[in-house]
């Protein structure tokens, strides 16, 4: 027992003082610091964009501009009714042709006394004129929607008043319906069962745990595989395997690099906790309507617990698969398989965010180098019977017990084996000789 | 109870025998020569006393004690090719290795300063190994080996690589530890180095034991067949003493193939008789000629 802790001390020091694997984390503190306070900056942003856009349009009697002018004055009427408006039409005096007018409103673009003005054509079908919203910068979707939206509520008052409906009957029709939808559990008595916000909190919960194992698989799996590899390559492995219990000395190797992986996540997650949590961002989320209090705690233990096995399960594999190969350059391939079953998994649990119930879901939760990802994605966001739990996870123990076996196996013969990459045949042979 | 016994060990690979038969003990004190060609077998009889692989047939003791886990504590490893962490801290692996040979980091510390100051590099304690020769990666390799101190300590190819002064350096450190009390499985092709430091050694060729045994001993069952002579003048007519098989002249004098010993004697008269001699030496066999005699007879 001591040798192993030997091994896992051994290994974690190496990790940590490595400077590659401190840039690797400081980076991504960074980057998460900056994601998390992503809301914050868009609402800052947000509430510079508030700001009132002038459009201005021409006033006049003339004949031919009266259906353009009405309809720029019952816009103005609109806007200024409204409580928080976009929008605020600037009606300007018509200078008696075509020509001086736009210059006019031209002039008033450059003076920024106004953004863009509204050109009003010939009268069509809908009632208004056609009309031209012209600025200076393209895509102005959020002004002409804005103002299509307005002239579609105007045209739907006039018309509704006209057909002659009283007040009351109008708000009757302009009251927004609303559905809301809550998730309950169909097998638990008394279950409350999630609201929509709880639903998208425990979906943004399962989402970073996701990534966050996904991670933590791929880098650290790689790292042990290359690590064994590396070892093999320089001939230390004969020394090692002199002096201690190859198994001890992969689990050492497994069992260190989950520490290093462990206090890497958790250094994550306190630097999101810590940036969740500062006065500006509380706010932001709460606009927002996110409360991570909501997360339930039993599935902050179902996520841990399959994030644990999970890492396991892969990283027995990743050691092994590191000890058939005998140089680093040739390493790559060899993980490849495993590198393509963690993708499968995370891909299928990040595109079934949103049909959590469909049958591929159901069938990989239970096959065990995917339900880590893909059983946390189903306790998130549906009702899963317990039974069907514990069944995943025992399929899942019995995985690891079975990688632990062969690995293991695998290690104390491949360790030894050099040149080409042997061949099954030659991997089971070898096998059968030792002894774990 | 003898620190190593290998006894009648035989290893297998897929379609040949890499070690046939193979029997020898080394005492307490005691550096056991292991010769060959490449290829002949020394590394695989090395890597199964050191329970790295399994043998097909024999047996191997320890103490009198098969090979387990709590043997491995007791033997030290200096490997043919490099063995050790290229990015690691000389202290950080050297540390790691005797603690995992159960060692306490305070004494294995105590003993690698010990050791560097013996090698006279105490300034590589912080260095790493990728930083060094290739001369002082050996000189850490072997107190890698040795530090925990192992009462059985494989030395495969120790000398390969090193400088003369380095060689007699690490030359003056294993008879140390032999005088220590340590015993040592040490291989080489080198032979000189054998006879300065083995008293038994085997031979192998072709994964069989060809020669075994002291190494007096076996000097003395091959037969005398060298004369060298130094003299101040000429001498003629050695090539017509009976049992001269040739007469090579040297740089010193003369270097005389003789059939048997007596011929020596001649030899001496005869020359005796024409000059003054400075120096007149019946050689006994060296280890190389032995060596390539029993492994050259064998390619026939």
């Amino acid at each position: 027992m001591n040798s192993f802790w030997t091994v896992v001390g051994f290994t974690v020091r190496n990790k940590m003082r490595g400077k590659a694997f401190l840039i690797t984390t400081l980076v991504i503190a960074i980057i998460m610091c900056i994601g998390v306070n992503v809301p914050y900056i868009i609402e800052q942003f947000d509430k510079g964009g508030k700001k009132i856009t002038n459009v201005g349009y021409i006033q006049s009697a003339s004949e031919e501009l009266a259906a353009g002018s009405a309809t720029g004055d019952s816009l103005k009427v609109y806007f200024e009714q409204q409580e928080d408006a976009s929008i605020k039409l600037v009606p300007f005096e018509d200078k008696g042709d075509t020509a001086a007018n736009e210059d006019q409103l031209k002039q008033a673009i450059q003076d920024k006394t106004i953004k863009g003005y509204l050109d009003f054509g010939a009268m069509s079908d809908s009632g208004f004129p056609e009309m031209t919203y012209k600025s200076e910068k393209l895509m102005e979707f959020s002004q002409t929607g804005a103002l299509q939206t307005a002239l579609q509520t105007i045209r739907m008052t006039t018309v509704l008043s006209d057909a002659g409906l009283t007040d009351e009957q109008m708000k009757q029709l302009n009251t927004p319906i609303n559905i809301e939808s809550v998730q309950i559990s169909a097998t638990e008595d008394g279950a409350t069962g999630r609201t929509p916000s709880e639903q998208g909190v425990n979906m943004g919960f399962i989402y970073v745990i996701i990534i966050f194992l996904f991670m933590a698989i791929m880098t650290s799996g790689q790292l042990i595989a290359a690590e064994v590899t590396a070892e093999k390559s320089s001939r230390v492995m004969e020394i090692l395997i002199t002096s201690v219990a190859p198994l001890k000395q992969m689990f050492g190797k497994i069992f260190g690099m989950f520490i290093v992986v462990l206090s890497q996540v958790a250094l994550y997650v306190i630097v999101l906790y810590v940036n969740v949590t500062l006065p500006h961002n509380k706010e932001t989320l709460i606009n927002f309507d996110i409360d991570l209090s909501k997360i339930e705690p039993s599935l902050i233990i179902y996520a841990l617990l399959y994030f644990f096995t999970g890492f396991f399960l892969f990283a027995t594999l990743y050691a092994a698969v590191g000890s058939i190969v005998s140089r680093t350059e040739d390493l790559g391939q060899a993980t490849m398989p495993m590198t393509l079953i963690s993708l499968a998994g995370f891909y299928i649990s990040i595109f079934s965010l949103s049909s959590p119930d469909s049958m591929l879901v159901k069938v990989t939760s239970f096959i065990p180098l995917f339900s880590p990802f893909v059983m946390l994605l189903r306790l998130g966001l549906t009702d899963v019977p317990f039974w069907e739990v514990a069944i995943s996870i025992a399929l899942l123990l019995v995985a690891i017990y079975v990688a632990v076996y062969i690995s293991a196996k695998i290690y104390r013969t491949g360790v030894l084996m050099y040149g080409k990459r042997p061949s099954w045949k030659e991997i089971r042979k070898a096998m059968k000789a030792y002894k774990i | 109870m003898k620190p190593l016994v290998v006894e009648n060990v035989v290893k297998q690979y897929a379609d040949k025998t890499a070690v046939n038969n193979i029997s020898f003990e080394v005492n307490e004190g005691e550096i056991y020569g292991l010769l060959g060609a490449n290829g002949a077998g020394k590394t695989t009889t090395m890597r199964m006393v050191l329970g790295l692989i399994y043998p097909d047939g024999g047996t191997i003791k320890y103490h009198g004690r098969p090979y387990s886990n709590e043997q491995l504590s007791k033997l030290g490893y200096l490997p043919e090719e490099r063995g050790l962490y290229p990015k690691v801290k000389v202290s950080d692996q050297i540390l790691y290795l005797s603690q995992l040979r159960g060692m306490s980091k305070k004494d294995a510390d105590q003993n690698l300063k010990r050791w560097l100051e013996r090698f006279e590099v105490p300034e590589y304690y912080n260095k790493k190994v990728e930083e060094l020769s290739k001369g002082n990666q050996q000189k850490i390799q072997f107190i890698a080996a040795v530090n925990h101190r192992p009462s059985i300590v494989i030395l495969d190819e120790a000398f390969s690589g090193l400088d003369p002064v380095n060689v007699e350096l690490l030359k003056s450190t294993v008879k140390e530890l032999r005088d220590s009390g340590t015993s040592i499985l040490f291989s080489t092709h080198r032979m000189e180095h054998v006879e300065e430091l083995c008293r038994n050694i085997t031979i192998l060729h072709k994964s069989n034991t060809v020669l075994k045994g002291n190494i007096k001993e076996l000097k003395k069952q091959y037969p005398r067949e060298r004369v060298i002579l130094a003299t101040e003048g000429e001498v003629q007519g050695l090539e017509n003493i009976a049992g001269v098989t040739g007469v090579k002249r040297q740089e010193y004098g003369y270097e005389i193939g003789i059939k048997n010993e007596a011929a020596g004697g001649e030899i001496l008269r005869s020359a005796m008789a024409q000059t003054t001699i400075t120096k007149f030496e019946i050689k006994e066999p060296t280890l190389n000629e032995i060596f390539i005699k029993t492994v050259g007879d064998r390619h026939e």
